[in-house]
Order: C-alpha cells, then sequence, then structure tokens
C-alpha cells in the first residue's frame, strides 16, 4: 500500500530525512518509532504531500502522493482544530470534503462517536476540550472516510488512559478492515497492544524492522528492589523473573519496594546503537 | 469494508463535487465569523459615528461635503477591513488548520475560495451598509445609477481581499499583521483623502495620495454615486491591477503552504 524508498530531506545544513525507507502493506500496522529529531514527522509530511522530498520516491497504492490527495488520513503531531468549531462541526466539515453525503455521513460520524467515545463532548467547541479529547478529535476528522492509509503521528501524545484504549481498539479495528497504519509514539507498550511491526528511525533512517519477538523479547529488563533503609539493588536481566526470585532470596534486610521493567523503547535504541557501532 | 469514495467521472458531476466540497467549507468559514463578530461590527459602528460627528465640519470645508464625509470614511473603515481578511486566513496557520485541508481533496483553488467568500461577503455588506446609512442617515444623495456603485463596492471589496490574503501570506505573527493593517490602513487611507478632503491637504499629499489605493478607491466611488461612469474607469483598471497581482502571489504563497516554518 504505502512504500517509500531512500527518501532524502534537507533543512540548510540539517538532513532530517537521509535515505529513509519504510513500505506499509494493506491491514497492517507500522509502529514508527525513534528518538525526537529521527525524521517521523518529516516522513508523514511527505507522504501527505505536504513537503516534498529532495530524494527518493514514494507511492501509496501505485500513485504518488500528488495524486493521493484525499486517500491518506493524516492526524498530524501537533492539535490542529478549529477552536470554535463543534466536535461535529468538524466531522461533518472534513466528512464532506471527503466526498461523504447524507446517510453515509451521519453513519460515520456516528460509528467515529461510538468507537472514540466521544458522546459526552459531540457537540461542544474543541477549545474547552481537554488535550486527550482533542486527540480524539483529531483522530476522527482523519479516520471519517475510511482511508486506506492512515498516518497517526503520535496520536496518543498526552493522552489518557480512556483515549488511548479508545485510538488503540479503533486502530486495530480499522487494520483489520484492511487499512495500512503508521502509527508513531513513544510508548512500546502501545505497540505490542497493536500487534504492530516495529521500525526504528535514527537520524533520518529506519535502522531496524521487525516483530515485538525479533526485536525486543530478549533485550534485557531491569529488576529493582529497595530496601527498607533506601538501600537500592538495580539488575538489568533478560529473566526478570528468576532474578527476582534470586535476589529475594539473598536479600538481608526488609524490602520496602519491588520494581520489574520490561525492555523499553530506550532499551531497544540501546541494544541498536551497541549492535551497529563497530 | 474500507469504504473509498473514489472520484466519480464526468465533468458534470466534477463540478458538483467541487460545488458540495467548496460550500462546506464555506459555511465552515462563516461559523468561524459569526462566532467572533466583534471586528466586523466595530469596522460597521465607529465610521457611522464619524460621519455623524464629522458631517458639519465636511459641509462647511468643501463642496459636497456629505458625498466626501460618506465616501471617505466609507473607504477608510473598508482598509481597516482588511485586517478581517487578513486574521482569518492567518489563523488557519497559526491553528495548522491550512494543512490539514490541504492533506484532503479539496484542491488548493476549492480552499481559497472556500476560505475568502465569506470574508467576501462580510465586505461587500459593510459597504453597502454604510452606504445606505449614508443615504437614510447622513443625507447622501441616493445614487442614480445603483448598478455601477454596487460594481465599484464589489471591486473594491475584491481589491481589498486580496490584499489581505497577501498580508496574511507573508506576516509571522497576528502582531506583525495588524501594525501593518492598523498603521498601512490609517497613512493610507489618510493620505488617499479618505480622512481629510484631498482639496484642503498639502500640495505634495495630493500628489502623493496617488500611491494610495485608498486614493483610487475614493474617486471610483465618488465618481460611482454620482453616476459618473466615465469617472470610475481609470480608477477600477488601476484597483483591478492592484488586486490581481496581491491576488497571484498571495494565492502562490497559500497554495504553497510553510510546513512547519513562516510563523514567529
Ligand atoms: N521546517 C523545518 N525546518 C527546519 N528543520 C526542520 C523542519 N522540520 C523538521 N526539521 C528538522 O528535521 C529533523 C527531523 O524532525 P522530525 O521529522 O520532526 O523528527 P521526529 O518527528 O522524529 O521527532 C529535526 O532535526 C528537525 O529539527
Ligand atoms: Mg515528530
Amino acid at each position: 500500500m504505502l512504500q517509500a524508498i531512500d527518501l532524502v530531506k534537507r533543512y540548510g545544513p540539517v538532513l532530517a530525512l537521509d535515505g529513509f525507507s519504510l513500505s506499509v502493506a494493506a491491514g497492517e500496522i507500522v509502529g514508527l518509532v525513534g528518538h525526537n529529531g529521527a525524521g517521523k514527522t518529516t516522513f508523514v509530511e511527505i507522504v501527505s504531500y505536504l513537503i516534498r522530498q529532495d530524494g527518493g520516491h514514494v507511492t501509496i497504492d501505485g500513485r504518488p502522493p500528488s495524486a493521493s490527495r484525499g486517500r491518506v488520513g493524516v492526524a498530524p503531531q501537533h492539535i490542529a482544530l478549529y477552536p470554535s468549531v463543534t466536535v461535529r462541526e468538524h466531522l461533518t466539515l472534513f466528512g464532506k470534503l471527503a466526498g461523504l453525503r447524507r446517510a453515509a455521513l451521519d453513519g460515520a460520524v456516528e460509528e467515529l462517536t461510538v468507537a472514540l467515545r466521544m458522546g459526552a463532548f459531540i457537540d461542544r467547541r474543541t477549545a474547552g476540550l481537554s488535550g486527550g479529547q482533542q486527540r480524539r478529535v483529531q483522530a476522527a476528522t482523519a479516520l471519517i472516510n475510511r482511508p486506506g492509509l492512515l498516518l497517526l503521528d503520535e496520536p496518543t501524545a498526552g493522552a489518557d488512559l480512556e483515549t488511548r484504549e479508545a485510538m488503540l481498539d479503533v486502530v486495530k479495528q480499522r487494520a483489520g478492515d484492511g487499512a495500512a497504519v503508521v502509527y508513531t509514539t513513544h510508548y512500546l507498550p502501545e505497540l505490542v497492544e497493536l500487534q504492530a511491526t516495529i521500525a526504528v528511525a535514527r537520524n533520518g533512517k529506519i535502522i531496524a524492522r521487525g516483530t515485538y519477538d525479533e526485536l525486543v523479547d530478549g533485550l534485557p529488563g531491569e529488576v529493582r528492589l529497595i530496601h527498607d533503609n533506601e538501600e537500592e539493588v538495580r539488575v538489568s536481566t533478560t529473566q526478570p523473573a528468576a532474578t527476582l526470585i534470586d535476589l529475594l532470596g539473598r536479600a538481608e534486610r526488609p524490602i520496602s519496594t519491588i520494581e520489574v521493567h520490561n525492555p523499553s523503547l530506550d532499551d531497544l535504541y540501546r541494544s541498536l546503537a551497541v549492535s551497529d557501532a563497530p | 469494508m474500507l469504504l473509498d469514495t473514489g472520484y466519480r467521472a464526468g465533468p458534470a458531476a466534477t463540478l458538483r463535487e467541487s460545488l458540495y466540497r467548496i460550500r462546506a467549507l464555506a459555511s465552515n468559514n462563516t461559523l468561524i465569523r459569526l462566532r467572533d463578530p466583534g471586528q466586523t461590527i466595530s469596522y460597521v459602528v465607529m465610521p457611522m459615528v464619524l460621519m455623524l460627528v464629522l458631517k458639519p465640519l465636511y459641509v462647511r470645508a468643501v463642496e459636497g461635503g456629505t458625498t466626501k464625509v460618506v465616501t471617505g470614511l466609507l473607504v477608510m473603515f473598508s482598509v481597516f477591513a482588511i485586517s478581517i481578511a487578513g486574521n482569518a486566513i492567518l489563523a488557519e496557520r497559526t491553528w495548522k488548520t491550512w494543512d490539514r485541508l490541504r492533506v484532503s481533496r479539496a484542491p488548493a483553488a476549492e480552499l481559497l475560495i472556500g476560505k475568502t467568500l465569506p470574508i467576501y461577503v462580510v465586505m461587500v455588506a459593510q459597504q453597502t451598509i454604510l452606504l445606505v446609512y449614508g443615504c437614510l442617515v447622513i443625507g447622501l444623495p441616493i445614487p442614480g445609477n445603483v448598478p455601477l456603485v454596487l460594481g465599484a463596492i464589489l471591486l473594491w471589496a475584491f481589491t481589498l481581499l486580496a490584499i489581505g490574503a497577501l498580508l496574511a501570506a507573508v506576516v509571522r505573527s497576528h502582531g506583525e499583521l495588524s501594525v501593518i493593517t492598523d498603521v498601512g490602513a490609517l497613512t493610507l487611507s489618510s493620505l488617499g483623502g479618505a480622512l481629510v478632503p484631498l482639496s484642503l491637504m498639502p500640495e505634495w499629499a495630493q500628489v502623493a495620495a496617488q500611491a494610495s489605493p485608498g486614493y483610487w478607491a475614493l474617486q471610483m466611488l465618488q465618481a460611482a454615486v454620482v453616476g459618473d461612469t466615465a469617472g470610475v474607469l481609470l480608477p477600477a483598471a488601476i484597483l483591478l491591477g492592484i488586486a490581481l497581482v496581491c491576488g497571484v502571489f498571495a494565492i502562490r504563497r497559500l497554495t504553497r503552504g510553510w510546513g512547519r516554518g513562516g510563523l514567529l
């Protein structure tokens, strides 16, 4: 569905994209992760034809982005809504711009209102909504016409639990219906939940791509114990359960806190930085 | 099922879809205007008050004082109304919504028409209300050639809209925009003879006036209200030229977008 090959984008001396290649199949969710400045948003902007690349190609269903207007649902990283316009009016506007009429439009608005749990504030102006509610509205405007390609740029940034759950449910459902999804995030557990393929961007390139099992399983997590005298023990381990039992067995003082961390995105970034070093 | 509504074939269907999108955009922009009408109201009420207060002065100072006070203040406050157009377009940049629209199925021309149509209506309404008020309250003789007056208003509003769109496309903040529109409007319109009748101004100012669109608007409107079709033509041509140049630059800039840069 989406194919990007060797994209290059320069901003003066900054190479925002430096040979960025990524393809996403219909029905696939690709979790695009990477540090701030890795080039994720720039990639989204090129695919949505907001900016032009300096090199490389993109095709969406075989067409260039210039010929794909209206076929891509984009939820940008930053909230971009009309403050004095209500949620329903937003959905109507974007639905109509996508060509939806009457019953189809009403149906799409109704479906998203339920799916993204927006019923309580559907007739309120967006200026008065919480950050999480605005996130849902923004995603809804991108989803309204069921586009075959979804670009969701940090759709859960600063979102509450309800927003996160609703968002993940809808994204899973749309991918199940056959949409190709690019989902950028800083939270690894979301990608586990979405059963997404993970693509790691760094310095304008994709440096690793694979399933959670391929990339993250087997990376060390961390077990952390704090004794009643504030003394702290941290152990990096690929087998947290065994390590925890071992540590507890050897503890000489009462323990006040136990924490077990699964590997995080930072652990993944660290492992990639080490493994591709000369 | 993924429902891609697709493009329907045929020019008639294409046109119908295009009009449908323009209507959606225009009604969204109308909503936004109606929910924040303050600026528009003040640019209608202020000149009404000033016409009333300044009329005796004009009548005593110059021949045709009533016409001059009505057309002068109409031009001055219509120039101020550039900021309505400018702010409305700039807001799409600061809200980042312009890029959301650019991603939609609507091509740039539709976005621009949908955006500017409601503002154009506001500008034409402002001038029409002021002219009617001028006739009913200030005592301006009712123009003999109403279509000529209407044509002049339509053209002048179009020129203002183009200037406003251009400003909105090049400034980096609402602050910059208001400096340019407020100071610019006052300077250009008073230099153009909208505040003090030209005949009372120093000679250099009367020459410099011709550089101001306000001057040409005033010439055009004053000729139009007395039914002088020939007198309308030159100023109308000059204003149309200004409008087209500004409009083309604005359209090119707005079509390209700004990405993440461009704002303070
Ligand atoms: N409009 C722009 N002007 C200058 N530099 C930019 C612009 N957009 C992005 N960049 C730079 O490109 C790089 C990639 O940014 P971005 O795509 O936003 O990364 P990410 O979304 O992964 O955090 C960064 O170094 C950023 O500063
Ligand atoms: Mg980003």
